[in-house]
């Protein structure tokens, strides 16, 4: 589903992304994990098509920026970016003729109900608080049923029902055989769903673990991020 | 004490350290350092000689003096109506109030800090040095003065915005009272021009100019004292500098004392404007800064909620229709449409001349500049939705930019109809300005995606602002020298309303240009990343 090869992205002499390559396959989330500034959310822009970079990425087989790759693919940033002047409902219709979707309205109903916004459709962007951004943030990103979904810090400023709901949405996409990848520093958050992890340090992936093999190992995502960051230090 | 002191000195040290880093602002700083060194070094050589090569009387300059000084009257006095002022930023509130340290001395340290950036922004002063010189003859002393009252000004219209606030909070009564003053105050001065024009049988602008500049107008809060002060400067007037500075002085320690009664406890009242403030850079970096401009209550309703038309790419034009129709009744017609117009017609009434009404052709498109460079499609570049659509980046492009290509076309026929009834200019002439006008605003359009192109990893404001200018300099200086040529060596009298006419094709031409070599700009370029 999406496959990172050799991608580097400069700013100027400081190097974000150093050479990364990795591939998150159908049906499997992967955590895009390490401290501060060690290039995840450059990597995530990347990857949507939002930065240069060399090296390649494809999504579903076609280059990144191809038409048919942003078709299947659906971003969540780290802050959401909403449209002061459109009400909550006109940014599921933006989204929705925007991608061309049919017999959306069904699909955008529930995404707010479930994230307990369905009450307030007419509410415009500029009057949500951080927390209903985000939640709106993750309906649009889901609206247009993509096979890749990435989520840039999802859990940050949401209400504990809506990080259930969340859980719970990414556990269905995960079943449906979409593939996910998640930056984020809330470990606990991810234990019960994820399938392979990347810890980031500098711009490079450090250490990539399958889910598997770190049960066989009897070692846990907390464990293995501070053993690995502390070491890179 | 000691902490303030280290604070100030050490943030100023970073700021210039920071610099180094920035090659973009060492060069902007350099050449702004190098034109201001440069002027001074021109009004000490020049010294007191005569040069007056344009010669504008002092009335002129007192005008803009007072427009300045209402503009900020009006500006802060309603800031103190709603949210106040403050001196201090978020990371103040977060970390200096709640410090075991005197409300006193982090007030003071607040004035300090306040005057710094004043200081800071009242530097553009010396860029007028050489025009200072020129048009009126002011040597070093006037343009200090210049530079020390407008400082004055600034600092003391944010200590009145803060006393409004402090008086005026959470008692409409008195915000009434506040409201009703700056109305009397306002009516009061057109109720001055409108008894000297007929007195004097003079114009609306020169009965303006009168008005400034008679004695008893130095005594006009704010607007008056500043005229006083320079006046006095002029002049040689010990007496009506030290009147104006008292004057001055004298309502600012009123303010303070608002802010230090009741044992200093003004945590509260700049706390509202801090957080206003620091939400406002914020919506900025974030690319919100026009669609908020707006403070008018929208409410949707039922039928209302939804965009209705539109399918991929350009779902961007019918969402521009629908968050214009949001911010202003009439769609196109918004605030900047009125102000330019009105600001049209003075110019146009004042200049009454066909071959003069090119500047304010100029002008317009200067200003139109900053409309459509930092407009809707520059926020669409700064958000991740235009890039992520499965659309062609050209379609994407055009779909994104059809509100900024309407907008000058609705807009000139406001602007270009009031320079042909007010300014007596002809409809032909009008025409062919409206025309320039609208493919002026073609070229702003190109340059916003030149712009992105060039500059989308630029993260500085100031640094894009200036850059921005000097590429449009750069590219409308054929189209203008094509057109001066063309008026002056080939076009008949009769047929001098074609003057602007080269002008325009030169400017589609280039927006088609434009257009078609940074058509595939999404694919190319970078969002431009939020600073934090």
């Amino acid at each position: 589903m999406l496959s990172v090869n050799n991608v580097t992205k400069k700013y100027g002499k400081l190097v974000a992304n150093d050479n990364i390559s990795f591939e998150v396959t159908g049906g499997e989330v992967s955590l895009l994990l390490g401290p501060n500034g060690a290039g995840k959310s450059t990597l995530i822009k990347c990857i949507s098509g939002l930065l240069k970079f060399t090296g390649s990425i494809e999504i579903c087989g076609n280059e990144n920026k191809s038409i048919q790759a942003k078709r299947d693919l659906g971003y969540i940033p780290e802050v959401p970016a909403l449209y002061d002047m459109l009400t909550i409902w006109e940014h599921m219709e933006f989204i929705a003729r925007a991608y061309s979707l049919r017999n959306w309205k069904d699909r955008a109903e529930k995404l707010l109900e479930r994230f307990e916004l369905d009450d307030k459709k007419k509410k415009l962007g500029k009057e949500l608080s951080k927390g209903m951004q985000q939640k709106l943030s993750i309906c649009c990103g889901f609206l247009p049923e993509p096979k890749l979904i990435l989520f840039d810090e999802p859990m940050v400023g949401l209400d504990p029902h809506a990080i259930k709901e969340l859980k719970t949405m990414i556990i269905e996409q995960q079943q449906a055989g979409n593939a996910i990848l998640i930056s984020t520093h809330m470990l606990d958050s991810v234990n019960e769903f994820w399938n392979s992890t990347n810890i980031m340090m500098d711009g490079k992936i450090v250490a990539r673990r399958y889910r598997n093999e770190m049960e066989e190992a009897e070692e846990d995502l907390e464990t293995l991020f501070f053993r690995i960051t502390k070491r890179e230090n | 004490m000691k902490a303030l002191v280290y604070l100030l000195l050490t943030q100023t040290k970073n700021k210039i350290l920071s610099i180094r880093k920035k090659p973009g602002l060492i060069i902007l700083y350099s050449f702004i350092l190098l034109f201001v060194i440069g002027s001074l070094l021109y009004l000490i050589l020049v010294g007191d000689k005569q040069v007056n090569i344009l010669p504008v009387d002092n009335r002129s300059l007192f005008l803009f003096l007072s427009g300045f000084g209402l503009l900020y009257l009006y500006t802060f006095t309603y800031s103190g109506l709603s949210t106040g002022s403050t001196f201090f930023t978020m990371a103040d509130v977060g970390l200096l109030f709640v410090a075991p340290i005197s409300t006193k001395k982090i007030l003071f340290y607040g004035l300090i800090s306040a005057l710094g950036k004043a200081m800071f922004a009242s530097l553009f002063i010396f860029y007028q040095i050489p025009n200072l010189k020129n048009m009126y003859n002011y040597g070093i002393i006037e343009v200090l003065s210049l530079f020390f009252i407008y400082v004055i000004l600034v600092i003391f219209c944010q200590l009145l915005s803060i006393g409004v606030y402090i008086f005026s909070n959470g008692n409409q009564s008195r915000k009434n009272m506040v409201k009703m003053l700056l109305y009397l105050f306002t009516g009061a001065l057109i109720i001055a021009v409108y008894l000297i024009m007929k007195n004097e049988a003079v114009g609306i602008m020169e009965a303006v100019k009168m008005l400034v500049d008679r004695n008893w107008f130095g005594y006009v809060p704010i607007v008056g004292w500043v005229i006083m002060f320079f006046k006095g400067v002029l002049m040689g007037s010990i007496i009506d500098i030290a009147i104006s500075l008292a004057l001055f002085a004298l309502v600012s320690i009123l303010c303070i004392s608002l802010l230090t009664a009741h044992k200093a406890d003004y945590y509260e009242d700049v706390l509202q404007s801090t957080e206003f403030n620091y939400q406002r850079i914020q919506d900025y970096k974030e690319g919100r800064n026009i669609s908020s401009t707006t403070n008018r209550k929208v409410k949707v309703k039922d039928k209302e909620n939804g965009l209705n038309k539109g399918k991929g790419a350009f779902i961007f034009a019918y969402k521009h229709l629908l968050e214009m129709k949001r911010s202003s009744r009439f769609i196109f017609v918004d605030v900047l449409t009125v102000i330019t117009t009105i600001g049209v017609s003075i110019a146009g009434y004042s200049i009454k001349n066909e071959m003069k009404a090119y500047i304010i052709l100029a002008a317009v498109i200067y200003i139109q500049f900053f409309t459509t460079v930092f407009g809707r499609l520059k926020i669409e570049l700064m958000k991740p939705y235009i890039y992520l659509m499965p659309e062609p980046s050209i379609k994407k492009l055009f779909a994104a930019s059809i509100s900024s290509l309407l907008k000058p076309c609705v807009d000139s026929i406001f602007i270009f109809s009031a320079l042909a009834i007010v300014g007596g200019a002809s409809i032909l002439h009008c025409l062919f300005m409206a025309i320039a006008y609208i493919c002026s605003g073609a070229v702003y359009v190109g340059l916003t995606i030149v712009y992105q192109k060039v500059l989308g990893s630029q993260p500085n404001q100031v640094v894009q602002m200036f850059i921005g200018i000097f590429l449009m300099l750069l590219i409308f200086s054929p189209a203008v020298v094509i057109s001066i040529l063309f008026s002056i060596f080939i076009l008949p009298k009769s047929l001098l309303f074609l003057s602007s006419l080269p002008f325009s094709i030169v400017c589609l031409i280039l927006a088609f240009i434009i257009f078609l070599s940074c058509g595939n700009l999404l694919d190319n370029t970078e969002i431009s990343e939020v600073k934090r």
